[in-house]
């Protein structure tokens, strides 16, 4: 089933940068995908003009049968409800605990008083603990954030995440700050969340390899267009290079 | 092997032809930047004022070393031969208590309002535009002294401790909701991203990350106004006849020329505001951090 459709995608920054230049892809539901290419290429516009973190300045995004673009205030809350985001820099309230900062993903479903004094039913805590003790943080419940590991913290980054019971999942460059141990146990939890629970993936990620290792679809983006569209197994050495703009020799991988 | 030769055998090569030196044939470290020059010269020219001014002073006839020795034997009176004349030690410490009572509500409704305006005010929580009307209506506010204010709001309240009251707090505002928005614009963007993404509101967004993460600032800037409070309070006593400590501090020094008693007061005032300093470390250094 089509779950997100972008066609001529397109976003001019002032001052006439051109982030995105025409990006045309679709997403079926349970793909993971991963979108390559150099610092500056659009990765992080192309991945936030999906939720409106960024607006487009032309083109169309349809997701789950809506027109992203065209959505007012309430309804653009309630599409974010069904969108997680995943950020490379963990993005959660140091000095709350764990526990309150993945409640935090349930704020879009509730009233603005309801959020402000932060009450949450008993069904979503239980969920909460649930999904934490998914991950591997059952002793660090009640911890302050500002107490965890880096590959911890991205953990509540995708428990937030994930009980906002999503569609798809939103991922700006999340093992990019971790060491390889714990970049790869966030990768399996990422690959475990998309085979077991069904929901589409879409992950910014500098690691060629691992996005070939992991990802059944690869898309490459070079100055805001893109370059390649396909299955990771059939990106050859040429390819990355064309995705990069390298000549041979240049990148690390070789 | 000495320093000297460690540093010819460098193996890294330079090419000396474009270093820049000074006149003398120094190689140059520091680039004289325009600002520099700038300070340089309002440095050179305030120290030339300076003296400029001593020296064209009108001294009239006063013996110079007489008045120090005036000004010693007074402020010794003050300080080692401290006394209350006029009233009792209880009766100054009700009067203290006054002049707290004045700095403590000037800093709670001024606290209160500056958190609204200063959220307002923080550029990563609404628009450039409000948040510059708001900053530069502050600022104006902050240029103006604490006194001028008192004085303005005297000429509709009288003078007395309501138009202290509205002036102090005036002030008190310019000065926290600059605080308070300067302590939540440091604060993470990304904090403020994620939760947007996942759909939450505005005021959400306040109560459930910004001030969860800034209130020990915000608390901190605010113990420091009290205690700016607490000073300008007495001032205010004294100059805008808003009661208390600074009232009778007025009165001792410009009524009955009691320097005994001004040393007492002040002695008084000190006590407290040293009292306050450690309080507020203590509470910031066990409750908040």
């Amino acid at each position: 089933m089509r779950l997100l459709d972008i066609k001529r995608l397109s976003k001019e920054y002032k001052g006439g940068t051109h982030a995105l230049c025409n990006v045309n892809f679709s997403v079926n539901e349970g793909e993971f995908i991963s979108v390559i290419g150099p610092s500056g290429a659009g990765k992080s516009t192309l991945l936030r003009c999906i939720n409106r973190m960024i607006d487009a300045t032309d083109g169309e995004i349809t997701f789950d049968g809506v027109s992203v673009l065209n959505l007012k205030k309430k309804e653009l809350r309630r599409l974010r409800t069904r969108i997680g985001m995943i950020f490379q820099h963990y993005n959660l309230v140091n000095r709350l605990s764990v526990i309150e900062n993945v409640l935090h993903g349930r704020l879009g479903y509730k009233t603005t008083l309801e959020g402000i004094i932060g009450r949450h039913d008993e069904e979503e805590k239980e969920q909460a603990f649930a999904i934490l003790d998914k991950l591997g943080l059952r002793n660090e419940t009640y911890k302050r954030c500002d107490q965890l590991s880096g590959g911890q913290k991205q953990r509540v980054g995708i428990a937030r995440a994930l009980i906002q019971n999503p569609k798809l999942v939103l991922c700006d460059e999340p093992i990019a700050s971790l060491d390889p141990n714990a970049s790869k146990i966030i990768m399996d939890h990422l690959k475990a969340i998309n085979k077991d629970m069904g929901i589409t993936c879409i992950l910014n990620l500098h690691q060629v390899d691992v996005a070939i290792k992991y990802s059944e679809r690869i898309i490459g983006i070079n100055s805001g267009k893109t370059v390649y569209d396909g299955p990771a197994n059939e990106l050859t050495m040429e390819k990355i290079h064309e995705i990069y703009g390298s000549e041979a020799g240049e990148l690390i991988i070789e | 092997m000495n320093i000297t030769e460690s540093v010819v055998s460098n193996p890294i090569q330079l090419d000396k032809s474009r270093l820049k030196r000074t006149k003398s044939g120094k190689i140059k470290v520091k680039v004289l930047r325009r600002s520099q020059v700038v300070t340089n010269i309002t440095l050179v020219s305030l120290v030339i004022l300076t003296i400029y001014g001593f020296l064209s002073f009108n001294y009239k006839n006063i013996n110079f070393l007489e008045a120090v020795n005036n000004t010693i034997t007074n402020v010794r009176t003050m300080f080692l031969d401290s006394a209350l004349n006029h009233f009792t030690l209880s009766e100054s410490l009700y009067q203290i208590l006054i002049t707290m009572g004045l700095a403590f509500l000037t800093t709670v409704i001024g606290g209160v309002i500056s958190l609204i305006l200063g959220l307002f005010a923080a550029k990563n929580l609404t628009n450039e535009k409000v948040s510059n009307v708001i900053k530069g209506f502050v600022a104006f506010i902050r240029a103006v002294p604490t006194i001028l204010w008192v004085l303005i709001f005297a000429v509709a309240a009288g003078l007395g401790s309501v138009a202290a009251v509205i002036g102090m707090t005036f002030h008190t505002v310019g000065y926290l909701i600059k605080a308070f928005s300067e302590s939540i614009e440091e604060l993470d963007e990304g904090v403020i991203e994620a939760l947007k993404a996942s759909g939450a509101s505005w005021w959400q967004i306040v109560f459930q990350a910004i001030l969860p993460s800034t209130a020990t600032y915000l608390l901190a800037w605010t113990f420091l106004r009290f205690e700016i409070n607490f000073t300008n309070a007495v001032a205010m006593g004294a100059a805008a006849g808003a009661g208390g400590i600074g009232f009778e501090l007025f009165m001792a020094s410009g009524f009955y020329f009691d320097v005994r008693e001004v040393g007492f007061i002040t002695y008084l005032i000190l006590a407290v505001a040293v009292l306050l300093e450690i309080l507020s470390t203590r509470i910031k250094n066990r409750y908040l951090y």
